[in-house]
């Protein structure tokens, strides 16, 4: 039976076919469609879904095959995502995984006989403060043991169950400036936002202000890119042309996906208007009148909430036609992502959003001048934006002094792994990591022992215990050979077997990496190979040099950072910890897990 | 115009120069695999990565422009590094299977191997596992997935030239694979293409695949026949090793770059058409006496029905050169019927390569004088008896005659031609010629662009070229013509008709004139 949209869909395909700028930018979203009404991605849905963009059927393959939410097999119908990556699997992941596999009967990949469940295996759902957590339907749920899996699973018929987890939400700041609302009832609403004071700032930068006027209070206020590159924003906003021929686009990103970071979806579920108001800022900063907004597929949640403020935000008029009376314009388009680590690169997010796979584009030219659809086009981070109104409303001097040097402001450090209360925290740049662990996240949980710290998500250089006293910035962290990164803080006890920890990061990039450029393609797998046989007990000690060459390789050679970010932990874990490593491989086994070969595999 | 040192050399180039031209107008060879100067760049092997001052990270050579005052190192011991580690990163998944890879020995992962690699291998893993081993995706091209290194030189084309748009690379990471969408056929005009640009032996031709290994494969550049563009060519013939291919010759055409004519690219109706030059060919012939039978024949023919019921059908196929024989050697037995006959109907066409005149020759035969004739006037002209004599040149007129009989009509068929065909049966003298493969000459494509074409081989059996049977059916005639070379032809032909006034063979060189 040749698969055919509902009429519904079709008039949703429509739709959507009218916000893009090109039939094949509609593919993540139309193919979305297709699998929520066929259950799964078929040839026939391939074929259809060719037919209403009008593309030759392999682009589609190409789409279908590169993302990983799409299923290509019939399956059961909510999906259960495990989250095998380090923080979940440092808080016994695995183990739950396990426990699923066998209360359901199935293994990963596999769905329950009578059609509800499908199982999977899962990088890093940027939920690492609840872990061990995963996904059921479209909700997250963490601090998971045997008996809450059973109450989820048992009481599951399509809607979430239970409340959703807490975790810490901390500051030290008498007036926090990210996280001030994150605990507030109804934070989500605009009535709630407006009642804080919340679009003043906008309405202020659109009445009183010229565009070049913001961008200098942005590079006055030493905004750093919080994506994780830390590339200053005001600077990365003067590389658009200064003869504007053609539309110039902001992208949001919000495809967090760094292992370890979860900030960006804090904001989203839980102050969406202040990132609402930061990309009406910076539109009007860089005069662009169409925002698209990438969330990574998981984040089915905090797309819907921000969807809901958007709703809002032009139903008061603050987005939409002739803004507070301005003329000026804004439209926001929320585009879901479908499951590639990737898409975070910011040109990988763009081909991502033009419908095609997440390769990472060659520079140059950049964005900034040719972009989204050829056109100019701006990419900032979530966080980053929800910056703008501080600095627009208290100025670019408040907000540098805020920071310490180069740096300005606070940020939102995410913390997990064995710390005594993992969450979110906002300090101001440069707090050194050392507080924040042991004053502010309640230090190594059961007075266990510090062994290794990631400052910076999963693509950051690994930290021995005796490195903490270095300041959380982009230059402190760059001095000591890693790096801030997307400031997801991975805190590792003294339990941690450290050759399974860098076994999971190398699993992850293996399994993220595009495949594009040759270095990182077959180095991801290659490294992931070796370290896995040297978890096995079956390594040499040549091993070790093979994984360093590799890593060496790898860095610096590719499109894109995404293999220097993979060759930070490749080459930091086995010179760091190289008497664990020395040990696996001369003894044959971990002295620290008895029983490594549980290792999730998938 | 940008002025930059590579390697310590300095050149100044055209704006919009890459690295690797430049560099290659130096001497130096930058490596590369995906980079082709036909299609987009990809940037994805990073064989080509190089070094530039105040550069932090290596640059690709391929995407790189060159611009003032850059400094480049190309060969240091340290880019040699940076290529040993791509390639062995390209070979850790590529099986060891070159002793039966229908790529070695033209294959550039064995080519750069030998010269950046030559390291001692680490990979000690299980390679991935793909899902095409020597299959066939059209009826041209067989697939080899766990072979290819990615570089998506094959899908730009179907993008961005054949815009056929039938490959795609699914999957991710390293499990990624070039593919076909499945239940669909990699089949289209320009589907050989894909295995002259695959730079390993991931897309393989189906038509030559264990033919003959290439070593054992000479070239010849040439024009082909195949229509009135004159893509230029190389002819792979395989002359010592019979055994290999039947006793074949011909193994395979190659598109020979032209800028003007055909680029990097031919279409497969012109790349598989070759099969004539050693197949149905018509081989035997004691000239001696088939000559001076045909001379007696004609002349009797002229004495007892006049040169007015002789028709002469020359063709568009043959050479300039043998088309300025035929026309100063009908002109002295005083013919006045001689024409242009295609052998072929007209056919497809695009708006690439591909022209509806199915002959290489049109525009010099009728630039030379002759004008074409229909096969209706000709039909009419046989069954009103008025032409009752004919020399056909490759043309098979009883088919062309759709049945009708007329051969028989004629008093006198001569047939002069590489192949058998049905007239071969009715013509009373039949001189078998060489193909374009077996002889030099020049073809005036649809542009008026005049392009030469060499060599090959040795005509098969007794066949000669035309304009040498010509020239000894000239001496039987009592009315000899000078024939000398094709070269020295060409100079008389320039020196008589104005259009090619003024060309020679070495100012036409490797890639033609226009007239």
């Amino acid at each position: 039976m040749p698969f055919v949209f509902s009429t519904e869909n079709q008039k949703k395909i429509k739709e959507i076919l009218k916000q893009y700028e090109t039939r094949q930018a509609a593919m993540l979203p139309v193919l979305h469609l297709a699998q929520e009404q066929n259950g799964y991605i078929s040839p026939d849905v391939e074929e259809t879904v060719a037919e209403a963009l009008d593309l030759p059927i392999v682009k589609v393959r190409e789409a279908t095959s590169f993302y990983t939410l799409y299923e290509k097999k019939p399956c059961g119908k909510t999906p259960i995502r495990a989250c095998r990556n380090l923080s979940c699997n440092l808080l016994g992941g695995d183990g739950i995984l396990d426990y699923v596999k066998e209360k359901l009967g199935i293994d990963v990949g596999e769905s329950t006989p009578d059609g509800k469940f499908r199982l999977d295996s899962v990088e890093c759902l940027c939920a690492c403060e609840i872990a061990p957590m995963m996904q059921v339907g479209d909700d997250y749920y963490g601090f998971l043991t045997k008996e809450k899996v059973d109450q989820i699973l048992d009481q599951y018929t399509g809607k979430r169950v239970g409340e959703p987890d807490e975790a810490a939400i901390e500051s030290p700041l008498r007036e926090p400036i990210l996280s001030k609302r994150f605990r507030v009832k109804d934070s989500i609403k605009i009535e709630t936002y407006l009642k804080g004071g919340g679009y003043k700032a906008a309405e202020k930068a659109l009445k009183t202000m010229k565009p070049e006027q913001i961008v200098e209070e942005v590079k006055t206020s030493n905004l750093r890119g919080f994506g994780g590159a830390g590339f200053p924003a005001g600077m990365k906003w003067g590389f658009l042309p200064k003869d504007r021929k053609k539309p110039v686009y902001l992208a949001v990103n919000a495809d967090e996906g760094e292992p370890g970071t979860f900030k960006d979806r804090y904001i989203l579920e839980r102050d969406p208007h202040l990132l609402i108001e930061g990309i009406l800022i910076t539109c009007y900063a860089i005069q662009s009148h169409k925002a698209y907004v990438y969330i990574r597929g998981e984040y089915v949640q905090p797309a819907r909430i921000l969807q809901q403020a958007v709703d809002e935000a032009y139903s008061k008029g603050v987005l939409g036609k002739n803004i507070f009376g301005t003329g000026f314009d804004l439209e926001i388009l929320i585009h879901l992502g479908a499951g590639a680590y990737i898409c975070g690169e910011e040109t990988a997010l763009l081909e991502s959003l033009e419908g095609k796979k997440g390769f990472p584009r060659l520079k140059p030219p950049f964005p900034a001048i040719v972009g989204l659809f050829q056109c100019p086009t701006i990419i900032n981070n979530v966080e980053t934006l929800a910056c703008l109104p501080t600095i627009v409303e208290k100025g670019g001097k408040f907000f540098s002094d805020l920071g310490c040097e180069k740096n300005g402001g606070t940020h939102l450090y995410s913390v997990s792994g064995h710390v005594g209360r993992p969450g979110i925290y906002e300090l101001p740049m440069g707090t050194s990591l050392k507080d924040l662990i042991f004053r502010y996240a309640g230090g190594i949980r059961e007075g266990r022992l510090l062994k290794a710290v990631v400052p910076g998500g999963m693509s950051a250089a690994v930290l021995k215990a005796d490195e903490i006293e270095v300041g959380l910035d982009y230059e402190s962290l760059k001095k000591v050979k890693t790096m801030l990164g997307s400031a997801g803080i991975i805190v590792m006890d003294e339990t941690v077997c450290m050759v399974e920890a860098l076994l999971v990061t190398a699993r992850f990039f293996a399994h993220e990496s595009c495949g594009q450029c040759s270095p990182c393609r077959e180095g991801t797998g290659w490294y992931y190979k070796v370290v896995k046989r040297i978890y096995e007990g079956k390594g040499r000690m040549e091993d070790l040099d093979t994984l360093l060459h590799i890593a060496s390789n790898m860095a610096g050679n590719t499109i894109c950072a995404f293999a220097d970010g993979a060759a930070m932990p490749f080459s930091s874990y086995p010179v760091k910890f190289r008497e664990e490593f020395v040990h696996h491989i001369e003894s044959g086994r971990c002295e620290l897990k008895s029983t490594q070969s549980v290792f999730a595999e998938g | 115009m940008p002025t930059l040192t590579i390697d310590g050399k300095s050149i100044t180039v055209e704006p919009g120069t890459n690295l690797i031209q430049a560099a290659e107008k130096l001497g130096i060879a930058i490596p590369y695999y995906c980079y082709h100067p036909g299609l987009s760049i990809a940037g994805n092997c990073r064989m080509c990565l190089v070094k530039m001052e105040k550069s932090p990270k290596p640059i690709i050579a391929c995407q790189t422009l060159c611009q003032d005052g850059m400094v480049i190192d190309a060969s240091s011991e340290e880019v040699g590094k940076l290529r040993e580690a791509v390639l062995e990163f390209l070979l850790i998944n590529h099986p060891l299977d070159c002793p039966v890879c229908d790529q070695a020995g033209e294959c550039w992962l064995q080519d750069y191997y030998m010269e950046y690699g030559l390291y001692n291998p680490k990979f000690n893993e299980q390679k991935v596992k793909k899902h095409f081993k020597a299959a066939p995706i059209g009826p041209n091209v067989a697939l080899d997935s766990e072979r290819c290194i990615l570089c998506s030189r094959c899908v730009r084309f179907t993008d961005e030239i054949s815009k056929s748009h039938e490959l795609g690379i699914f999957d991710r990471g390293d499990h990624s694979e070039i593919g076909i969408y499945p239940g669909k056929e990699f089949d289209n005009p320009y589907s050989g293409n894909v295995v002259d640009i695959c730079p390993v032996g991931a897309l393989t031709d189906r038509d030559f695949r264990f033919k003959c290994r290439v070593w054992y494969l000479e070239s010849a550049d040439s024009v082909c026949n195949g229509c009135s563009q004159g893509c230029n060519i190389q002819i792979h013939v395989n002359k010592d090793r019979p055994h290999h291919a039947k006793g074949e010759r011909v193994m395979r055409l190659k598109p020979r770059f032209n800028k003007e004519v055909n680029q990097w690219w031919m279409c497969d109706a012109g790349r598989y058409g070759y099969k004539f030059i050693d197949r149905e060919r018509l081989l035997e012939a004691d000239w001696e006496d088939l000559l001076g039978q045909t001379a007696g024949a004609l002349n009797a023919f002229f004495e007892k029905r006049g040169k007015e019921a002789f028709s002469v059908l020359v063709s568009p196929q043959l050479a300039n050169e043998e088309l300025f024989v035929a026309k100063k050697f009908f002109e002295s037995l005083g013919l006045r019927q001689v024409a242009l006959l295609s052998p072929n109907p007209p056919g497809d066409e695009d708006d690439f390569l591909i022209k509806s005149d199915k002959n290489p020759n049109t525009r010099g035969a009728e630039a030379i004088g002759f004008s074409k004739i229909s096969p209706q006037k000709l039909m009419e002209g046989i069954e009103k008896r008025t032409i009752k004599g004919m020399y056909a040149f490759g043309q098979d007129v009883e088919a062309l005659f759709n049945g009708k009989n007329l051969t028989d009509k004629l008093e006198l068929l001569i047939f002069q031609g590489s192949n058998r065909n049905s007239t071969v049966s009715k013509a009373h003298f039949v001189l078998p010629s060489a193909t374009y493969a077996e002889k030099e000459g020049t073809f005036t494509n649809h542009a008026g662009r005049v392009q030469r074409f060499w060599k090959a081989l040795e005509p098969l059996g007794a066949s000669l070229p035309d304009a040498e049977i010509l020239r000894r059916l000239s001496e039987k005639m009592g009315k000899p013509v000078a024939a000398g070379t094709p070269e020295s032809i060409f100079s008389a032909l320039a020196g008589a008709i104005p259009a090619f006034r003024g060309l020679s063979y070495e100012t036409l060189g490797k890639e033609g004139i226009k007239i």
